[in-house]
């Protein structure tokens, strides 16, 4: 409610001006079937021709500023509508922005777009023609019956006799059809989570010989969408009638006792003409009320929903840490860390527990484990992702906590495990985190991942565009577009979770070659599956189901033979078999 | 799926008709013409009625209020009760059967689009993703029913009703006829002029919302590293400029629209302006009554209306034509595999006798990932396929039961080549446990008795209780019932593993295929799941892919299968004492993790090198 009187107040210019522009088109419309009135009735006197010529002519200039102020109060209104629609929607967009990963793990991205898309097309029916019509209709009512009473009390009485049924019926008829229109949306949703989870599991299905019995479902389904449908437009249909109906009913009345009020003489023939029209001015807007009614009701339920979100907060302390700080300089260290995913499922389980390690700044680390163990989620927490205790990871000796997350991640580049492209071209993927990057700075960084190689296969090279509308790139080269992207930061951190996964042994070779002095710089974080990337890293450490089981060097650790060992010996022999 | 992404072949739209496609949809319309002539019918019952009233109140002005009869004031009365009754239920009547004609037809037209998809070879589904099928049996089905509902009797009763009103002013004053109907002309300029902005000012708009959702669904899946990179400002201004492009389209189709409407309506009091100047004048010359200068006024009002509606049908037809067009495209697609006609004499169960005779195969061509796989499993026989990832184990798997043929080469049961047997019993004989047990929406037992969906109750629980599922199944709220939710997700993978080998055992099949899973479980279960794959493999020919080292011990013979070749065959004891690729695998997979922790593999005590 507070968001709909917010921008009310915002737009007050337009929907004040809009609501002027009303009472001027409304006073116009009525004064046309006056106008008539006065044409017909002087015909009826037998007065001259002149006169008839002014009506008309009267008739027609009303009709032109009608029509242009009509225009106008919607263009105001209407426009103010899809104005309010856009702010909404920066609104909500610059607020999902702020939003942490938790909030993305809770939420599905198409109950978000459905949020940003459907709900605010709602709002925009509810302040646009929503608002539009109410205020029409309390304009015309508020003069137009007047009016009709002027030209006869009881004519009027008669007419808006059936007006309260009409708005109960289509009231009580709207909701029926609103609840079967849910209804037969359910119904499809359900024959398409049928047909999606059939033709997902086709394979299944052969295999079975199940292609009838899952026809035969499928068949079951849509007559029951059929029927759903008829429902529906039983409903439609029963609403058409009652509303026709209805003002039929007044239509009736009115002539009835129009015809007698003229053979009595209290009435003109021009008054009941002009009667006619009102009423016919009058009707149409009532039975829209059912109608608007359902656009109200709606609208709130989104508004609710968009403000549901836009309750959201973020749950990371650095998004509330002020002051920036020194920079920073990439020592890392784990106190007594323990974490489990906020709000997840799973949230018994830790997913990381007594995490106790000391990383000096420029150090290079490599982290292996089996999948699961908790790799990902310990350099996840460096690049603050999710929330930490406070006092359990501290960074050059500062609680990550009190770092501001914004300045935190400005020195630290994170190549995620799966790699994202935006469907732009390369340089842009590259210079994602710089958008002002000099042009020699992206090439530079191209070289360095190692994409020059595949460029003269690209047909723009660094400007072809990659993704949905782009070349489809192979996993190799995705994963060196994003660790271009991250060199392009010159991060005091750099973290590359498993990100050189899909590249070839020798391209991995050449790149890790030619980030040896850059690695030496910073602090440099590496998860891999490959043994082989990690054994010259200064530090090795070994998760396993959350807990650092080993650490050191690979020398320590071979000569330990412990899990790195063992994982070291049977790397050898894949790639033994390999190449037999 | 969730939202549209970028514009694609759904957002081409091409011609609002094209009588080939209508063609072929007549034999979907054609069951239906019975609802269609009687909607046709009430479509003329709709207009006769609703333009017999403007006559009657000319009739009230003319004859009965200058005679001031009130009892024919009061049958007047009544004629136009029974009109506007007549006017309502037809109506009614009217819209409800062309609604069962509509939904009759897409009923029809969906059940034979999901019975040919579901007859399609598996290479399809790897071309096609599913998300753009399922638009198909959706979106596109659903814009044809809007084609019924709200487009063709509409046009046709529209077009109707226009001629019939300037018939019936012709014939009453045709003079003035000519005067009210001087407007139309320019009103039908106008609105062709107008309506073609209309349109194109429409489709900017869904141009640009599509370019909103794109944009927001890349945002939000990509999410993570735009906070990463902290490109927050960045997006917020790309957004804003989008969003912004959105707005203008919405503004400029407001300027379109409102000016539409309000045009319409000054031409409608324009005609209302010029029947008072030109009809008073013959009133005054009398040569017009008055009551047909209102019946003018009644039949003039009734007729703009229709113009109006006219240009909302144009895009309805426009978007049914293309859904159409790419329906026909799906149900042209030809499946590469086809079911042979049942010969007399198969029997009601194969003996289980396969063989691969130098089989060779590629997903695509010139990638070949079977080279010539040859090898005979006699009935009976429990045969284990050990292989690195990517050997090719499951392809073999998927070409026994034909989700794929081979290239080249041939496979044969009971000595007889596959391709010449019926799909249905080949299938019959040959169950398949997939590595990542797929469940269906039901309930446990209804996935249980997948393959045979009348199995009674009994012979579902035999079953489970066999593989060990019966425990877990009756400790859940509802037991059997229990509903079964997207794929399964409320069950454990160990839980999921017993239900699918309940539900092979269910099947019972002649030779069964079994891709073991990888995914680990706890001891208890493992103890389990191996108990219940000794009963499944019990009496049948059997092929399986093995990450087990009981399964593998328990076989009768393994083949090794490395980069698409059949390497080596034999026994555990013999292969490993052969040192080749064998023993390798043996310690890649269970040779160096003993000594763990891990759940994975559970050691066997008799190995000995």
């Amino acid at each position: 409610m507070s968001l709909i009187l917010r921008y009310l107040r915002l737009y007050r210019r337009d929907f004040l001006l809009g609501l002027l522009c009303l009472v001027v088109t409304n006073a116009v419309t009525l004064l046309i079937p006056w106008l008539l009135k006065e044409a017909i009735d002087a015909l009826g006197r037998g007065s001259a021709l002149r006169n008839l010529a002014f009506h008309a002519c009267a008739i027609v200039v009303a009709a032109l500023v009608l029509a242009a102020i009509r225009t106008w109060s919607r263009l105001l209104i209407l426009g103010a509508s899809r104005r309010i629609v856009y702010d909404i929607r920066d609104d909500l967009y610059a607020h999902l922005l702020s939003l942490p990963a938790s909030f993305y793990a809770r939420r599905r991205t198409g109950e978000i777009m459905s949020r940003a898309v459907n709900d605010l097309m709602l709002i925009r029916s509810l302040f646009g023609p929503g608002i539009l019509s109410v205020l029409n209709v309390a304009l015309l009512y508020s003069a137009g019956l007047p009016l009709m009473a002027f030209l006869d009390p009881w004519l009027t009485l008669a007419a808006i006799l059936p007006y309260p049924l009409i708005l109960i019926g289509v009231f009580r008829v709207s909701r029926t059809i609103h609840e079967r229109s849910n209804r037969t949306q359910e119904q499809l949703a359900e024959i398409s989570n049928d047909a999606q989870e059939t033709l997902s599991g086709i394979n299944m299905v052969k295999a079975f010989v199940q292609e009838e019995g899952e026809s035969r479902a499928f068949g079951g389904l849509s007559r029951e969408y059929r029927r759903r449908s008829l429902l529906l437009a039983r409903s439609r249909g029963l609403i058409v009638t009652l509303m026709g109906g209805l003002d039929k009913v007044s239509t009736i009345m009115v002539l009835c006792l129009g015809a007698l009020h003229i053979i009595a003489g209290t009435l003109t023939k021009g008054g009941l003409v002009a009667f006619l029209a009102y009423l016919a001015l009058l009707s149409g807007p009532t039975v829209m009320m059912g109608w608007v009614l359902g656009v109200f009701q709606r609208g709130l339920g989104a508004i609710r929903r968009v403000e549901e979100i836009r309750a959201q907060t973020s749950d990371l302390p650095g998004d509330r840490a002020l002051g920036a700080g020194p920079d920073v300089q990439g020592a890392i260290a784990f106190r007594g860390l323990r974490f489990s995913y906020p709000n997840g499922g799973r949230a018994e389980k830790p997913v990381l527990q007594d995490v106790d390690l000391d990383l000096p700044a420029g150090a290079t680390v490599g982290i292996v484990g089996r999948v699961g163990s908790g790799k990902s989620t310990l350099v996840q927490l460096v690049a603050a992702v999710y929330p930490v205790a406070d006092g359990t990871l501290w960074i050059d000796g500062r609680d990550l906590n009190s770092i501001p997350t914004s300045h935190l991640r400005a020195q630290v580049a994170m190549v995620p495990q799966e790699t994202f492209l935006f469907s732009r071209s390369i340089a842009d993927n590259i210079a994602l985190g710089a958008p002002a990057a000099p042009r020699s700075r992206i090439e530079d960084m191209a070289r360095l991942a190692q994409i020059t190689r595949d460029l003269p296969d690209l047909p723009q090279g660094l400007d072809t565009l990659v993704g949905e509308r782009g070349v489809t790139l192979s996993g190799g080269q995705r994963q060196r577009v994003a660790l271009a992207r991250a060199l392009l930061l010159e991060p005091r951190i750099l973290i590359l979770d498993d990100a050189l996964s899909s590249i070839d042994a020798d391209t991995e070779e050449a790149i890790l070659g030619g980030l040896r002095d850059t690695m030496r710089r910073r602090t440099t974080l590496v998860i891999s599956h490959r043994v082989a990337t990690v054994l010259n890293a200064d530090c090795i450490v070994v998760l396993e189901d959350g807990r650092v089981v080993e650490s050191g060097s690979a020398a320590q650790l071979l000569a330990r033979d412990g899990p790195f060992a063992r994982m070291h010996r049977q790397q050898q022999i894949e790639r033994e078999l390999e190449s037999l | 799926m969730t939202a549209p992404g970028p514009a694609h072949e759904e957002e081409v739209l091409g011609k609002a008709y094209d009588a080939r496609l209508v063609r072929r949809m007549l034999p979907y319309v054609a069951p239906q013409a019975r609802w269609i002539a009687l909607s046709v019918t009430l479509m003329f019952v709709v207009i006769g009625a609703q333009l017999l009233q403007p006559y009657l109140i000319k009739l009230l002005f003319d004859v009965f209020i200058p005679r001031a009869d009130r009892a024919g004031i009061a049958a007047l009365a009544l004629v136009y009760i029974a009109a506007t009754t007549v006017e309502l239920l037809a109506r009614y009547g009217q819209l409800y059967s062309m609604e069962l004609t509509g939904q009759n037809v897409i009923l029809h037209l969906r059940d034979r689009l999901f019975r040919h998809l579901n007859a399609l070879d598996s290479s399809f589904f790897d071309r096609h993703p599913v998300g753009r099928l399922m638009t198909r049996v959706t979106t596109d089905i659903e814009s044809l029913a809007d084609l019924f509902s709200s487009g063709v009797v509409s046009l046709l009763g529209d077009s109707v009703k226009l001629i019939a009103i300037v018939v019936i002013l012709w014939w009453l004053n045709w003079r003035l006829a000519c005067v009210t109907f001087a407007m139309t002309p320019f009103l039908f300029l106008l609105s062709v002029l107008l309506r073609g902005r209309i349109r194109r000012s429409y489709r900017d708009v869904r141009r640009r919302i599509a370019r909103i959702n794109a944009y927001l669904q890349e945002s939000i899946s990509g999410m993570l590293l735009v906070q990463l990179f902290r490109r927050g400002e960045v997006n917020r201004r790309e957004f804003d400029a989008i969003n912004g492009e959105h707005r203008d389209a919405e503004l400029r189709s407001v300027v379109y629209e409102s000016s539409f409407s309000a045009i319409i309506e000054l031409v409608g009091n324009v005609a209302i302006a010029l029947i008072v100047w030109y009809g008073g004048r013959e009133m005054v010359r009398g040569v017009l009554t008055f009551g047909t200068l209102v019946a003018f006024l009644n039949y003039t009002s009734r007729f703009f209306g229709p113009i109006q509606d006219l240009s909302g049908f144009y895009a309805v037809l426009q978007a049914a034509m293309a859904s159409l067009e790419r329906i026909f495209a799906l149900l042209d697609e030809r499946p590469a595999i086809t079911s042979n006609p049942l010969p007399a004499a198969l029997p009601e169960r194969a003996r289980g006798r396969i063989d691969f005779q130098d089989v060779r195969f590629a997903y695509r061509d010139g990638e070949e990932v079977l080279h010539g796989i040859g090898v005979r499993v006699e009935p009976g026989e429990k045969i284990a396929i050990v292989g690195a990832t990517g050997s090719g184990k499951t392809t073999l798997i998927k070409l026994l039961i034909r989700l794929y043929d081979p290239t080249s080469g041939a496979i044969r049961l009971d000595g007889r080549d596959i391709r010449t047997l019926p799909l249905p019993w080949l299938r019959r004989q040959v169950g398949v446990v997939q590595q990542d047990h797929f469940l269906f929406t039901g309930t446990i037992a209804s996935n249980i008795a997948f393959g045979h969906p009348d199995l009674p109750r009994e012979r579902i629980e035999v079953a489970a209780r066999l593989v060990h599922a019966d425990r877990f199944v009756r400790g859940l709220p509802k037991g059997y019932d229990e509903e079964v939710r997207e794929r399964g997700n409320n069950l454990s993978v160990g839980q999921k593993q017993l239900l699918s080998f309940a539900r092979a055992l269910a099947y019972d099949p002649a030779v069964l295929v079994l891709d073991e899973a990888t995914s680990s479980v706890d001891t208890e279960t493992e103890i389990l799941i191996q108990d219940a794959l000794r009963l499944l493999l019990e009496g049948r020919t059997s092929i399986v892919i093995a990450h087990r080292l009981s399964t593998i011990v328990g076989a009768d013979r393994i083949l090794v299968l490395h980069h698409g070749r059949i390497v080596e065959e034999g026994t555990h004891r013999a292969l490993l004492q052969a040192r080749g690729i064998y023993h390798r695998l043996y310690q890649l997979q269970f040779g160096l993790e003993t000594e763990t922790s891990g759940p994975l593999p559970l050691a066997a005590p008799e190995i000995s090198t």
